[in-house]
């Protein structure tokens, strides 16, 4: 439903957006008209094409019913001539990328491409905001500092020499947070005068990315609009071929809207009562008895064999 | 490759809590939630062609992703399920 909300962003940079599962094609069905999906949705019921790209979920026995079949969560990004240019797993398999970050990678503006050609300011800036308009349970989204700096300075990558400080951008503790590591463009190694030392900056600009996600309770409805606070610090020295200026320490405070993806999943029934958009229930049992059919079928070959 | 099974979570109130704080009845290293630890194949490397894939749509319609993704960019994502 998240990457429904922002598809016609895909559909206006002209990407193609395909979902592959191992439902059944009518649950697809089902699925595609409950929330008027438009992007492919792509039936793998016996698993061939997730084994083909060798990412069963090999962790799930072929006994345990429904689960067996399920693939590594994961997306490709392909780009015009056919080639993967990034792909995106998580170990914990609650967690997906999020739209933004999806397009921001497809349209080829990674993160080592993160300068801009923008002119220089007089004065250090920074700025820390959201990639994306809300956050959802377990899905990715980037947190961006940007920082620039005036003509002919720099700011330290990490490592930093002996007492001085790169820059570094971190969330306070928040158990509803989930981060992942900070993404920073490649630093640029500058030779100081007199002493030789070689040491790693960033010139003009840099931008951090801070994959964050939160991490509701996925099993309770929330049927309030709720927002949470991410504070944090952004901290950076900046320095020109002479000298530094002081470390700088600058706190944050976001507040950001929680989309509530549970709600958007429900709808009011005839007599007026919250349930869910699709005939799940019907289709999971489907999901969970299609294999043990097999099963059957299989111990009842077996048998004839003896 | 043989992959590790993360079973690292704790039981709280109203079901299991995993090390990112996610909470549902399912206990972590069952069903649903069998999440490897560390190193597991996400498939084929960046930078290599994207394999075809031949399957059916929503619609009941054979999908071929190299014909109809031939010359655009395309997001492909291997989804758990759209039914749970």
């Amino acid at each position: 439903m998240q990457l429904q909300s922002k598809i016609q962003d895909f559909v206006a940079a002209g990407i193609n957006v395909f979902s592959l599962s191992y439902d059944e094609q009518d649950a697809l069905a089902d699925f595609r008209d409950a929330y008027d999906i438009t992007y492919g949705l792509l039936s793998d019921p016996e698993s061939k094409v997730i084994r083909q790209f060798g990412i069963l979920n090999t962790l799930i026995g072929e006994d345990d019913h429904p689960w067996f079949g399920i693939p590594f969560p994961g997306t490709y990004v392909v780009n015009s001539e056919g080639l993967i240019s990034h792909k995106f797993f998580e170990n914990n398999l609650q967690l997906r990328v999020g739209p933004e970050m999806l397009l921001r990678v497809a349209q080829g503006d990674a993160i080592e491409h993160s300068k801009t050609d923008s002119e220089a300011p007089a004065e250090t800036a920074w700025h820390v905001y959201l990639d994306g308009d809300r956050l959802a349970a377990s899905v990715l989204n980037d947190l961006v500092a940007r920082i620039e700096v005036p003509g002919g300075r720099h700011l330290y990558a990490d490592p930093a020499p002996a007492g001085n400080l790169p820059v570094a951008l971190t969330l306070d503790d928040d158990p509803q947070i989930v981060t992942r590591d900070v993404m920073k463009p490649e630093s640029e190694s500058l030779t100081i005068g007199g002493t030789g030392e070689v040491i790693q900056v960033y010139e003009g600009a840099v931008e951090l990315r801070l994959p964050i996600t939160v991490n509701a309770d996925l099993g309770v409805a929330e049927t309030e609009a709720r927002e949470i606070t991410l504070a944090g610090e952004l901290q950076w020295q900046s320095c020109d071929d002479q000298v530094c200026d002081l470390p700088r320490r600058e706190r944050f405070k976001l507040t950001i809207p929680l989309a509530s993806i549970v709600v958007s999943e429900l709808r009011a029934s005839a007599d007026g009562v919250l349930v869910r958009s699709m005939n799940s229930v019907k289709h999971f049992k489907r999901l969970s008895d299609r294999r043990q059919v097999l099963d059957v079928k299989e111990s009842i070959k077996g048998v004839g064999d003896k | 490759m043989t992959i590790e099974m993360d079973t690292s979570g704790e039981e709280v109130e109203g079901g299991w809590r995993d090390q990112d704080g996610f909470v549902t009845y399912i206990q972590p290293g069952k069903g649903p939630r069998s999440s490897p630890r560390g190193e597991y194949s996400t498939g084929p490397d960046v930078g290599s062609p994207m394999p075809n894939v031949h399957c059916l749509d929503s619609f009941g319609q054979p999908f071929n992703l190299h014909d109809v993704s031939a010359g655009k960019p395309a997001i492909f994502i291997f989804l758990r399920s759209a039914v749970w």
